[in-house]
């Protein structure tokens, strides 16, 4: 740590930088929490209803209806692109053209627009047009199409979401994967360690960081979802797939609700507060353990 | 060793599954690209068009100004690389080397901004731009990401494993600060910075919901907005086109893909 | 190999900019006076409307409309609003009659009276302004009707006289209609006896048919009442219990169009749809398709949909002018008959009704003239600024709720009248 050599060298080396996420981000969250205190519709002028749309969000049962989907959603998103990446992870991990090429592919979709990634997928999940969908009808899965069933659909959502970001966590489970010292696992085998264990006692422990990174980053990535809802459900059906990001865009711009939007909003910034500090004891927990 | 022979065998089947399960949807969308409307309403799911039919990009070329789409996306995502570069540089400087007070603070706030999400901060944020008259601008699209809170922390962590006698050694010669900054620790944080220009670049190339929110106007429309806009719901299905439109999104990111691939595999690994 | 890559990176910018440059040369044309038209119609429709556009600006010279596609009804209007109050609005736009009430009373809408021509342009009138809305105190001229609809009842002519059956006239004939039009083999469907999008319209039409009225006098939402149940009710029979009508899967205008795709394609024997299709379902339908006037239960009814031409108060003068010219000339016969004749929404002006009945055009499509004549069954959407709200928010969740989770559809409909009379 250095002594500045001006006072005000910090703050100017930080000033655009603060500046505009102030202005873009922090500001704006404040601006949310005052105008959830009005019922306003953008047009017209705003009326002051004090914690009157906290009170209707949480006792309609929206917020818990929208955080449970949210919530169910992140866990198959989470859960299955990092069992999935683990596992690619592992397959991969040798030198050869064939596997570069899998990894490639894999990591491809990572790198395409969210956009391309659900219209292509809605195509395929057709019930009636599409290759999945049909293939899908005849297996007896979703009959009546993966997407347009309220049962299946955010889960059909999340299927496309594992697609789209299992190859980030690939390739980070990858990198933490060759970060371990080979020599651990030859003195492994020389104690007749088979691969099973090998994973117990040596891959799984000294992926545990690359495991909280992973996990965080895609929770993080699921509760921000918002294009591939908006472009392949638009909540729907029936609300089955109104995640929170959906939901408070839904309030403001096709209900006319600046008001209950604003509200939402806090409600969100509070869940993701609650969020981060689970990320940063995972952090932590994972680094400690290394 | 006969076994291991065949695990290998296995392993290989099941990694070409996966090579499929990837690269097919993307197979499928470019020959639906080129399937005329009755192959996709007579024949879905036969594989190949019945002829090799450019009508579908025709269309898209047609319905939208493809290139000025294009060159819209392509600056807006330029620009906010190169200005996240210039700003992340000094920034993460003073939270990494710098002593002074409220740094904490700083960095918390920097830190809280990593979590809150565009989505959450668009109607305060499209109503301050629209007093101010920026609704539609290119302005609109690039400023509010101009300071990357992750790029931020990046640049930060990567100073911390660079030592201060460096720094005290260019003060010394008489180095100024930005010099420092731009002309002797950005050079040693090129691989960070570029993976930070990489992602950023690609993220923005392919963002809907800003655009989407952001710009009513045809001038600054950008292409993942318009080839959504290309289902354009109404009289019937127009998959072929959907698809044509998406081939033409997603070519140039699977191109850049392509160019830096090693890079990016390194940068994606690398934020862990 | 870096050779290639940058001779390929060249000509890349070169193909990005050119086109870039081309279409900035189209857009600002000598000096015209350029005004912003938004639109949401896809497909068929955007077609012929680019094309009108594109005549009215060849047609003469001081004015030039540009007409930009912003996506369905919905997202149009969601657009709309945004931009309202970024002060970014186009001049002119078109938004559902639904909505019509709300942005007048909010102030955001130019009326029109004072506008050369604006008291003689000859509307019918259960399509105007005048007659779409229940009579209120006089509000001033703020849209003009442009592409105007009904639901009506297609269906499939070959299925139908296979099965010998005669058009429903009633719900009952519907419901037997349907069971003789399914096909089933081992519990599987394979053609639907009738489709339906689980949609707002939909559901006024039957409402309507069961005797109900969307608000009392008062503005109070009625929703129907008992009505309303029923017209639920006969969509969860006929898709739980006769199992013989499809919901068509997808949101909003999504679920439309695969309705037609399943008309289309042989899947559903009879729909509910809009006019607007008329001559996209004739176009690609390997079958003949007719249309019918929507069956009827305690009387006939249905509502009329579409949208309206509106001008925003807050563009400049000189662009309400032009704007005004462009409203104007697509108000005259001429016009109206090329986008009702080219589309199948319905002529907007009298005049251009009275010829097209001269000229022998309802002879020869019988099915143009269905949605013209239900028209004396057409029901007035009240003139209540909260309309647009009960439709998106309170009714269309519930409706797909009672028919997919098979909610009770009392219930439903409390709720929805609970949260249409909320005030915050």
């Amino acid at each position: 740590m250095l002594r500045p050599r001006h006072r005000l060298h910090p703050y100017l080396f930080l000033a655009p930088t603060l500046g505009i996420l102030g202005t873009f981000f922090l500001f704006p969250l404040g601006l949310a929490a005052y105008r959830s205190l009005y019922r306003w519709d953008l047009l017209t002028p705003p009326r002051f209803v004090g914690l009157a749309h906290y009170e209707r969000l949480f006792s309609s049962g929206e917020i818990l209806r929208t955080l449970t989907i949210t919530l169910s959603y992140a866990a198959v998103v989470v859960s299955g692109s990092m069992f999935l990446g683990l596992l690619l992870a592992l397959a991969v991990n040798r030198k050869g053209k064939f596997v570069a090429f899998v990894r490639s592919c894999v990591f491809s979709a990572y790198v395409v627009s969210w956009v391309s990634v659900a219209l292509l997928w809605m195509w395929l999940l057709d019930a009636d047009a599409g290759l999945v969908g049909r293939a899908c009808k005849a297996l007896g899965i979703g009959e009546a199409g993966l997407l347009t069933s309220p049962s299946t659909a955010i889960y059909a959502l999340a299927g496309v979401t594992i697609w789209k970001i299992t190859g980030f966590s690939m390739v980070v489970f990858l990198a933490g994967r060759q970060d371990i010292p080979e020599d651990l696992y030859e003195a492994a085998s020389l104690d007749g360690a088979g691969p099973l264990a090998r994973f117990v006692h040596i891959t799984w422990p000294c992926l545990r960081p690359t495991t909280a990174f992973v996990g965080t980053t895609s929770l993080i990535v699921s509760f921000q979802a918002f294009d591939i809802v908006r472009v392949m459900t638009q909540g729907g059906p029936t609300h089955s797939t109104t995640v929170f990001v959906y939901a408070i865009y839904e309030h403001v711009l096709l209900n006319l609700r600046a008001g209950r939007a604003s509200a939402m909003v806090v409600v969100f910034f509070g869940v993701l507060l609650l969020l981060t500090l689970v990320q940063l004891w995972a952090w932590r927990m994972g680094r400690r353990s290394r | 060793m006969k076994q291991k022979g065949l695990a290998r065998y296995l392993l290989n089947a099941v990694l070409l599954i996966v090579a499929v399960a990837w690269l097919g949807p993307y197979l499928w969308m470019v020959l639906g690209s080129f399937k005329s409307l009755k192959d996709i309403m007579n024949a879905p799911l036969a594989p190949l068009p019945s002829a090799f039919h450019g009508e579908a990009y025709a269309e898209v070329f047609r319905s939208i100004p493809v290139g000025r789409y294009l060159l819209n996306t392509t600056v807006m995502a330029l620009s906010i690389a190169a200005l996240q570069i210039m700003l992340v540089l000094p920034a993460g400087y003073a939270l990494a080397k710098l002593r002074f007070v409220g740094r904490g603070a700083a960095f918390l706030t920097v830190m809280a901004c990593l979590l809150i999400p565009a989505q959450v901060t668009f109607v305060p944020v499209f109503l301050m731009l629209a007093q101010v008259k920026l609704v539609n601008t290119m302005t609109a699209l690039v400023l509010p990401f101009g300071a990357s809170a992750l790029g931020t922390f990046m640049v930060r962590q990567a100073l911390l494993a660079i030592p201060d006698e460096l720094i005290e050694a260019a003060r010394l010669d008489g180095a100024s600060e930005l010099t420092i900054v731009y002309r002797i620790l950005a050079p040693m944080l090129a691989p960070t910075l570029a993976s930070l220009f990489l992602l950023s670049f690609v993220f923005h190339w392919n963002d809907y919901f800003w655009p989407l929110v952001m710009t009513t106007d045809e001038s600054v429309r950008t292409m993942p907005l318009a080839v959504a806009l290309l289902r354009e719901q109404g009289t019937g299905v127009r998959w072929h086109i959907v698809m044509a439109g998406n081939v033409i999104l997603s070519a140039p990111a699977l191109f850049v893909f392509a160019m830096t691939q090693k890079h990016l595999l390194r940068a994606v690994a690398a934020r862990r | 190999m870096t050779l290639q890559r940058r001779a390929l990176l060249q000509s890349l910018t070169a193909a990005v900019f050119g086109s870039a440059l081309g279409c900035s040369r189209d857009a600002d044309r000598g000096s015209a006076q350029s005004v912003a038209l938004w639109f949401s119609y896809g497909g068929k429709n955007r077609e012929v409307l680019e094309r009108m556009v594109h005549r009215y600006n060849q047609s003469q010279q001081g004015i030039r409309v540009l007409a930009t596609f912003q996506g369905d009804y919905f997202e149009a209007l969601a657009k709309l609003r945004t931009a309202i109050v970024a002060r970014s609005a186009p001049v002119m736009s078109h938004v559902v009659g639904e909505v019509v009430p709300y942005l007048h009373e909010a102030g955001v809408l130019e009326p029109l009276d004072a506008y050369p021509d604006a008291q003689n342009l000859g509307l019918v009138p259960a399509l105007a302004q005048v007659g779409t809305y229940t009579p209120t105190e006089p509000k001033p001229l703020v849209a003009l009707p442009f592409n105007r609809s009904t639901p009506i009842l297609y269906w499939n002519g070959a299925m139908l006289e296979r099965a010998r059956l005669s058009v429903p006239e009633s719900w009952d004939e519907l419901r037997e209609a349907a069971k003789a039009l399914t096909v089933r083999s081992n519990d599987r469907v394979s053609t639907w006896g009738l489709e339906c999008p689980i949609s707002w319209w939909f559901w006024v039409a039957l409402m309507g048919q069961a005797g109900g009225e969307v608000m009392g006098a008062d503005g109070y939402p009625l929703l129907g009442e008992e009505a309303g149940v029923e017209a639920l009710q006969l969509w969860q029979r006929m898709v739980h219990e006769d199992k013989t009508m499809r919901p068509p899967p997808g949101r909003d205008y999504n679920a439309w169009q695969v309705t037609n795709q399943d008309f289309l394609a042989g899947r559903a024997a009879m729909i509910y749809t809009s006019t607007a299709f008329l001559r996209y379902l004739e176009e690609h339908a390997t079958f003949p398709v007719r249309a019918a006037p929507l069956p009827g239960f305690r009387r006939r009814a249905v509502p009329t949909g579409g949208t309206f031409f509106v001008m925003m108060k807050s563009a400049p003068d000189h662009e309400k002018q032009a704007a005004w010219d462009f409203l104007r000339w697509m108000m005259q016969p001429e016009q109206t008959i090329e986008w009702a004749t080219s589309t199948g929404y319905m002529p907007v002006a009298s005049d251009a009704v009275a010829r097209l009945e001269r000229e022998g055009f309802y002879q020869k499509s019988p099915n143009d003239r269905v949605a013209m004549d239900q028209l004396k069954y057409a029901m007035p959407w009240p003139w209540a600024e909260s309309l647009f709200r009960v439709q998106r928010e309170c009714v269309d969740p519930r409706l797909e709720e009672a028919v997919l989770n098979r909610q009770d559809a009392r219930s439903l409909l409390n709720e929805a009248r609970k949260q249409a009379l909320e005030d915050t």
